[in-house]
This record gives structure tokens, sequence and C-alpha cells, in this order.
């Protein structure tokens, strides 16, 4: 009888715990899975939080990080799942296909993805699936490969990216399409880890005169092997990543900052949580000017014999100049 | 939640059979497996998208993996190179096989494709949910598997399996030749990993070239754990303890997901836990086995 109340009061217990005190306001559970820790991707987590905190400040959170091992994807989807998560949010491509694959009961959203289509997430960009919307980090090749073009004509333009993520491969197919457009030769060369991004970029740059650089986390993270060696071939290097270009040797870098796209995520899970339907939500890209960032620099521009175009320094919200950033 | 343990458990215990197969049963240390993993999820998903049906997918995968097992044991045995070097040249080299596969990408989503798993979960729509229909399609699979390996070790060429892991000397002079042994061994091993990685990737909704990261490990940990479980050496438990030993590692990852920030762990510090839990496996067991000497 004794064993029976004290199970009896183990479970009241329990059952207290688990009940949170009843708010006003509806308690918000998120959860967001991202691939693996890295500069751009916590920054893109910690904006979707702060995108939902504007609707629910006391909204809570299960982050969760699969290290780098596809496998574990799955498992923090069955997490989410279990959970009953309001909404899940996967980052990147593999964790927001094991999402979508789990969870069918939950809005899904992704973001960081490059290409949702490519990656089954959903059919077309154009509208969202049943459950499943996100927002895309599809950089604007063209435009890139225009302004770089415009600062030093481009004969030979070289690509290295990491044949192992699906963005940057979805990217370079996309920049090889552009370079064909304009009539620039492509010199592509892939890597499979950060220790191999030098070596690739010494094998190609005495063949071109310029350097692209697209959304690849692997290359990012070896970017300044990347610029040592194109600033001793002198050749420009074009990236798409602001934030690394501050403490690079980049001529330009234009991008948007992931922080901003994860507070939009985290507006539109908001929003689906107030009842707007993923069904109905085209997939997110960042084009607002406001969205984007330029970052020009001029010392490099001097130290490679370049002169960048006055519009171009106007249009640009970050340039570093005499070693000093200034933002506008 | 505790139908997705064992599920993802089941999908696990047959790669850690592939891998209880190399480093128990042959003593054959083998880093393969975290090629051959990926290698048969992207079988799989280049097969699916091309229209080829499930099973015969899973056929490819199987066979995919037996190849490059064969290609391990024939780098080790013809150029006596020792076991993890041979393991490790080729999980190096299928990492850009398997990117041709899935034809120069690096990964391929199964989300909107008929699998194997959907048409379980279509034979079983109306009867139960589609969690329990997977969770006893695996079951039986991963019964079905283990009873052909019991099987398979009983037969005259297994049991030579056994003696082989013990001592190779014995073998020798019994006239049978190792490096055949080793090549059908290490062939059978990955042929099963490359099969578990073709269920992960109908589990999962996607390929990725990256699949393998960390496999062999937890496949050893699976080991080690089931190791821990049961005591015997009759072969049927001996693979009965794996399946449930995978079930179990996943448990624990699981709870350290769930419950590890109650100690301020976070799932960043998962990977430092799976690397201590094989080292206090080990350390167990060897200090009971001290124990058993002193005893006895």
């Amino acid at each position: 009888m004794k064993k029976i109340m004290l199970t009896a009061a183990a479970v009241l217990l329990s059952a207290a715990m688990c009940l949170s005190p009843v708010q006003a306001e509806k308690q918000v559970y998120i959860g967001i899975s991202k691939i693996v820790a890295h500069p751009a991707l916590d920054a893109l987590e910690q904006g979707v939080q702060d995108g939902v905190k504007e609707t629910f400040p006391n909204a809570r959170f299960d982050l969760q990080n699969a290290n780098g091992e596809m496998s574990t994807a799955a498992s923090i989807a069955q997490k989410f799942k279990a959970e009953k998560v309001d909404i899940a949010v996967g980052i990147a491509t593999p964790t927001a296909q094991a999402l979508v694959n789990t969870i069918k009961n939950r809005p899904v959203l992704f973001c960081a993805v490059t290409d949702p289509e490519g990656a089954g997430l959903v059919r077309s960009v154009k509208h969202g699936e049943k459950g499943v919307t996100g927002t895309s980090d599809m950089t604007p090749v063209k435009e890139q490969i225009m302004l770089l073009n415009r600062i030093k004509p481009i004969k030979t333009l070289g690509h290295v990216y990491c044949s192992g993520e699906a963005n940057a491969v979805a990217l370079a197919g996309i920049a090889k399409a552009v370079c064909k457009e304009l009539g620039i030769k492509f010199v592509e060369t892939t890597v499979t880890n950060s220790a191999e991004v030098k070596q690739a970029v010494q094998t190609i740059a005495p063949r071109v005169d310029g350097i692209y650089l697209s959304n690849d986390n692997t290359v990012f993270s070896a970017l300044a092997a990347v610029t040592a060696v194109a600033m001793k071939h002198k050749i420009p290097v074009m990236s798409a990543d602001p934030s690394s270009a501050e403490s690079n040797d980049v001529l330009a870098a234009w991008g948007f900052d992931y922080y901003k796209m994860g507070r939009v995520t985290g507006r539109v899970a908001a929003d689906i949580i107030n009842g707007a339907k993923p069904e109905e939500i085209p997939t997110i890209y960042m084009t607002d000017p406001s969205d984007v960032d330029l970052l020009i620099n001029l010392d490099v521009a001097a130290k490679l014999g370049l002169v960048i175009p006055e519009t171009i320094v106007e249009t640009a919200n970050k340039i570093i100049e005499n070693g000093k950033l200034t933002s506008k | 939640m505790i139908e997705g343990i064992f599920v993802e458990g089941l999908i696990y215990a047959i790669m850690a059979l592939g891998v209880f197969f190399t480093f128990r049963v042959l003593d054959f240390p083998d880093l393969t497996v975290d090629g051959s993993f990926p290698m048969g999820a992207v079988i799989m998903a280049a097969g699916l998208h091309q229209g080829i049906s499930p099973v015969t997918c899973l056929v490819l995968a199987f066979a995919g993996g037996l190849l490059a097992g064969f290609i391990t044991a024939a780098i080790h045995n013809k150029l006596k190179v020792p076991h993890l070097l041979a393991g490790i040249l080729t999980m190096t080299m299928l990492y850009s096989v398997n990117i041709r596969i899935l034809s120069n990408k690096a990964n391929l989503p199964l989300l909107r494709i008929d699998t194997l798993l959907t048409k379980v979960h279509g034979l079983a729509q109306g009867v139960m949910a589609p969690e329990y229909a997977s969770l006893i399609f695996f079951i039986l699979v991963v019964l079905a598997i283990k009873f052909l390996l019991d099987l398979f070790f009983l037969t005259d060429m297994g049991l030579v399996f056994g003696a082989l892991g013990n001592n190779e000397q014995m073998v020798r002079v019994q006239g049978v030749n190792p490096a055949t042994l080793k090549l059908i061994g290490v062939g059978i091993s990955n042929g099963l990993v490359a099969l578990s990685g073709a269920f992960a990737a109908q589990y999962q909704g996607f390929a990725d070239v990256n699949l393998g990261q960390g496999i062999v490990v937890s496949g050893l940990a699976s080991v080690m754990l089931g190791e821990f479980l049961l005591k015997s050496n009759r072969i049927s438990i001996l693979t009965l303890r794996v399946i449930l030993g995978a079930i179990l590692f996943k448990g624990i990852m699981y709870l350290g997901r769930y419950y590890g920030y109650y100690i301020n762990m976070t799932p960043n510090d998962l990977k430092l836990i799976t690397g201590l839990l094989i080292i206090v496996s080990l350390a167990v067991a060897n200090f009971k086995r001290i124990q058993q000497k002193g005893g006895a």
C-alpha cells in the first residue's frame, strides 16, 4: 500500500512539474535543428529565436545540433516529433530533409537551403507544401560575378567549392551557367574538407584572373588560405559572405547577413503559429536591399592595382579602407 | 518516441552486425564502414530515382558493400597493408565513388518518392500508425538477417571464421587460406553495412555523401554495449546482443539529447559521451577478465 501511495505521489509530482502555469499568452515551443556549429549557422539560429520572440516573448526553444553527423539529423527529427513542438526549423539541407520526412502533423520551416526544389523540400519555390516552407540562402550569383567583372574584366574565373555540400554543388552549377552566358571561361575545382582548400586554390590560381566563392561552409572555414594564395598571384577574390570578408583580403563580398535571414525565418514561424498556412507562403529569398550587405575592400583593390568604380563604392554598406571597417 | 528509438536502433543494428563480424569474429578492425554505409544509401537513392524497384535497389546496395569489402580485403591481402590502413584507403576512395553514383551531387532527396517504407506504410494504412508499421517491418528484417547470420556461422565455413579470429595459424594448418576467408568475411560485413545505409536513407528521407560520419564508432559502441548486456558463447546470443546493444546505444544518445541539459550537457557533448561509453565498456570488460583470472 505504502508503495502504491509513493508511486502515486511520484506520478502526481512529475505531472505537476510538466504542467507549466497557465499564461495569458500561448506557450510556444519551437525546435531548431542545425547540422553543425558554424558562425553563420549559429547567427542564423540566434536570428530565428529573436524573430519568434518579436511576437512570442516567452517562446521556449529546443536547440539541437547534429555535430555534422547526418545520421543524427533523423534522431533530432524524432525528438521534435515526440515533443510535439509547435513548429520545427531545419537549418541546412540534410536537417531540413530529415524534419520534413519525419514530422507530418506539425509545420516545418527550412532555412539556409540554397536549392529547396533540388533538395526535395518543396515542389516549387513559388508556393510552400502542406506544412512546409522556408527561406533560401540562394545568393545573387549572376550579380556577384557581374560586379567582379565591372571592377576587373574577367577572362577566366576560378571557383573552389566543397563536393560534399549540397548548397555549394547547386551554386557551382549556377555559376557555371552564368559564366557561359557572360562568355567567361570557368575553371572549377572541388575540395572535400577545409584542409584541402589551399592546395586547390594553388592549382587553379595560375590559370585564372579572378576567384569566385559561393556559399560554402567548408571553403569559408579556410578563407584565409584562399586569400593568401590569391594575393600572392595578384588575383581578386569575390565572395558571397560579407561577414568572413571583414577579416580577410577579399576584394568584394556580396551576400546577406545570416542573422537577418534567421530573423525573417523566425517571423514566418510566428505567423504560422498564428494561423498562416505554410502552403500559401512561397520560399523566401533575401532580395531586399536592406537584407543584403555589400563589402568593398579598398586596401585590397590598391594592392591589386585595381580602381573600384565610384558607383559601386556608393552602393556598398561596408567599406574597408586603411585597415578600418566603416559600416553605413 | 520509444518506437523511434527502436526503429533507429534496428536500422543501425544491421550495420552493427557487420561491425561485429569484422571486429569480433575476424579480429579485423575495418574502417571501410564509414564509406560503405553512405554507399548503400546513395545506391538506394539513385536506384529509386531511376525507377528501379526498392527490393532490387536493396540487393544492389548489398552488392556494392560486398564489393567495397572485397577491395579492402584485397588491399590488405595482396599488398600486406595493415587492416586499418586498407579500410581507410577504401573509405577515402568511396567518397568520390559515392558522389559519382549520385551523378556528381552530394545529396539526393527521397521525400516525394516511393520507397520500401512508403509501401509498408501503404499496406498498413487503416490498420496501424506508420511508426508501428515501420517498427514491425524492421523487427522482421533484422530478425531475418540475424537468423541467416546465425545459420551461416553454424556452417563449416562459418565455424572456420570463428577460428580465424582466434588463431590464424591454426586455420592455416588446417589447409584453409585465411586470405580467402577475409575476403568473404569483410565483403559480407560491408554488404550488411551498405544494407543498413540503404534503409537509413529511406528512413531519413535523403541520401548524402557525408552520411558515414561517425558510423563505425556508433557500430563499435553498439557491439561493446551489447557485450555488457549478455554473457554467452552461443552465436545466436552473440548476434542478439549486438542488436540489443544498437538499440541501447540509440536510447542512450536520445537520453543525452533529452535530459542532458539537467547536467548542463549540450548536444555538442554527445560525441564525447560516445567515446566515453566505449572506454567504460572496455574498462569494465578488462576488469572482469582480471577478476575471473584471479578467481580461477
